[in-house]
């Protein structure tokens, strides 16, 4: 983190505002409307940058596509098609990776609209991403934001363990009260299939 | 685990009631009663099941708001909103789609591989029971369900009844229904039914095995004179055998599809009008067969209704496709675009909106004698005024076909035969023989190019 960036605030505000059609259901095989390909080129053409067809194809509307990923990814586009994100040769390689490995992790953990809505899951996006192309928010020195990016993700993780973790032991309960409790022993309906 | 006590299986129970319980399980012709069950309804309950009776019932079902890919019930936004935010399934999908038919269909297999994943996270563990169901792949699968949703199956018996202008009149010291199976080995009990006053449901096998003498049978039955009976046409076939004087006012029919033939020849031997319902334990009463829609009218206004190709996309009313099912009363399993297996296409009737030509299972194709492959739904249409229980028609690799009836007697083997004869030309006909309780594929096919 070398180099001084816009405002935390400015970037979290751009994701709060996000406009509706970024949000449209993504591509994949023959169902939905938004071609994330697409977005990634346009995305990157507003800060002055030509993707060619072998950097787009990760983001090519495929069958399998993870639905999640796909609407996280236009999100962190709004992001990237701003000013603070002009772009370098390397932070196009470096931004171009986030959007592969990064997106796709921080979608397995929650839906991507709280990348929209929620201020914890706002800034954490925003400092990644900033974080990806070796910048940090305006007042914050390379340390600050660097512990930061920690804190917030680490206690998001915390979250997210003790979540999967309660989930996990209520799909066990479930199942082992379904396979107690035999519904013929314990309700009636005037019919039966 | 221990046994429920009493109070747990009938809470509230009032001493009629239980007089009640008594008179029915030990009456001296009754059968041997080989279960204990009960409705586990507690007052909030039946708070809950009155209010959720008086909506149902009168909310009007309309093409618009049931039927297809485009239907936009009131209900739908806050129902898919909740679905995303609270079941596991779903959560892990992101955020709500804007359109219905961005929801990804799911079938069977999704909930056989974890139903708990379909369960939302509100739902107490406590109360939860199961229904299990074999369906079409013998495997077995548990559905998440609630004693207030198994009892909730009334009110779209009601809603049913009602269309024939039948309202459901028995109470205290009487006999609500009496559920008829014919099986080897059934669950038998006796019950009461508090949101009707504690009137009677019977639970009974009608296989000699579990009745003392072959006499008792008809008598216990007009002893309990029970106002409606529910069966499937093979228990139907075996009670039209019997002595039976009582009248009941319905027969309702589920599990199995009634052809025209068999429906009317049922109501003329019961005497009684005959409700053919569409069923499932996933989604519990769906349609009930009305001859003047030409199909089964659909039953829950919280429910749409759509079809899909066999890629997933929707199909327009009036299409053949699979009956796919999103909404319904089941809290415990709210169903988002549920693929049901079963095959049909929508049409918004006179007689209200409807699944016509419902047929379960994947369609199969037939090699008629001209060389022209045909839909079994032609097979059904043919037989439709046969009085036929049960029927399988196979066609083998070299085309010959074999039809298997129940039950079986020259002049049905002779009007299956002229049924056939412009389709198929000779067939070979004989008694069919099926497993106590089990579901029979009805069509079947060697043939090559047979299966789509």
């Amino acid at each position: 983190m070398t180099q001084a960036s816009p405002t935390l605030e400015s970037l979290t505000r751009r994701l709060a505002e996000l406009p509706a059609d970024f949000l449209g259901e993504p591509l994949r095989g023959s169902k939905g409307e938004v071609h994330t390909a697409a977005l990634v080129r346009d995305s990157f053409e507003a800060i002055g940058v030509s993707l060619s067809a072998a950097d787009l194809a990760a983001f090519e509307p495929v069958a399998t596509a993870d639905r999640n990923a796909r609407l996280l990814t236009a999100i962190a586009l709004w992001l990237i098609a701003s000013e603070a994100f002009a772009a370098k040769p390397k932070d196009v390689a470096a931004l171009l990776r986030a959007l592969e490995t990064d997106i796709s992790a921080l979608a397995a953990h929650a839906s991507a609209l709280q990348y929209h809505t929620d201020p914890e899951r706002r800034e954490e996006l925003a400092r990644l991403l900033l974080a990806r192309i070796g910048r940090r928010p305006a007042g914050e020195s390379a340390a600050v934001a660097r512990d930061r990016l920690a804190a917030i993700s680490s206690v998001e993780r915390a979250h997210l363990i003790a979540a999967s973790r309660a989930a996990e032991q209520r799909a066990r309960d479930l199942r082992e009260a379904l396979i107690k409790k035999a519904a013929e022993e314990s309700a009636d309906k005037w019919t039966r299939e | 685990m221990s046994d429920p006590t009493d109070d747990e299986r009938y809470p509230g129970l009032t001493e009629s009631g239980r007089a009640h319980l008594k008179a029915m399980a030990e009456h001296a012709a009754a059968p041997r009663f080989r279960n204990r069950s009960g409705h586990r309804l507690l007052p909030e309950d039946l708070t809950a099941l009155a209010a959720f009776e008086r909506e149902t019932l009168a909310a009007p079902i309309r093409f618009s708001e049931t039927c297809g890919s485009d239907a936009r019930p009131d209900w739908l936004p806050d129902f898919l909103r909740d679905a995303y935010a609270s079941v596991p399934h779903y959560r892990r999908l992101g955020p709500v789609p804007r359109a219905l038919t961005d929801v990804p269909p799911v079938s069977r297999a999704d909930f056989a591989h974890d139903i708990a994943a379909f369960v939302p996270d509100h739902i107490p563990v406590d109360r939860l029971i199961n229904f299990r169901t074999t369906g079409t792949t013998g495997h077995p699968l548990l559905i998440a369900s609630h004693p207030r949703v198994a009892a909730s199956y009334l009110t779209f018996h009601k809603r049913a009844l009602a269309r024939r202008g039948l309202h459901l009149t028995h109470g205290a010291g009487e006999v609500g229904v009496m559920l008829l199976g014919f099986q080897k080995t059934c669950f038998t009990y006796v019950s009461v039914t508090p949101q009707m006053n504690e009137s009677g449901l019977i639970k009974l096998n009608l296989h000699a095995d579990d009745w003392t003498g072959p006499a008792d049978r008809a008598r216990y039955i007009d002893a309990m004179a029970p106002e409606v009976i529910a069966g499937d046409p093979l228990s139907f076939t075996e009670y039209l055998t019997l002595a039976v004087r009582h009248r009941p006012r319905a027969a309702l029919s589920v599990a199995m599809a009634l052809s025209d033939g068999f429906r009317a020849h049922l109501e003329s031997a019961l005497g009684c009008p005959v409700f053919d319902l569409y069923s499932m334990n996933e989604a519990g009463p769906i349609g009930v067969y009305e001859a003047s829609a030409g199909g089964h009218v659909l039953l829950q206004p919280r429910m749409i209704v759509e079809v899909l190709d066999a890629s997933g996309d929707p199909l327009p009313p009036g299409v053949r496709g699979e009956i796919t099912l999103t909404g319904g009363f089941n809290f415990c399993l709210p169903l988002l675009r549920y693929r049901t297996g079963d095959f049909g296409r929508l049409a918004d009737t006179p007689a209200g909106p409807a699944i016509l030509d419902l047929e379960g299972r994947k369609p199969v194709r037939f090699r008629t004698s001209s060389g022209a492959f045909i839909n079994n739904i032609d097979l059904s249409h043919a037989l439709k005024h046969v009085p036929l229980a049960q029927f399988r028609v196979h066609q083998f690799a070299d085309g010959q076909v074999l039809c298997g009836l129940a039950p079986f007697s020259a002049g049905i083997e002779l009007s299956v035969r002229d049924a056939l004869a412009p389709i198929f030309g000779a067939v070979e006909v004989a008694a069919l023989t099926t497993e106590p309780g089990g579901k029979p594929l009805q069509y079947t096919s060697d043939l090559d190019g047979a299966h789509l």
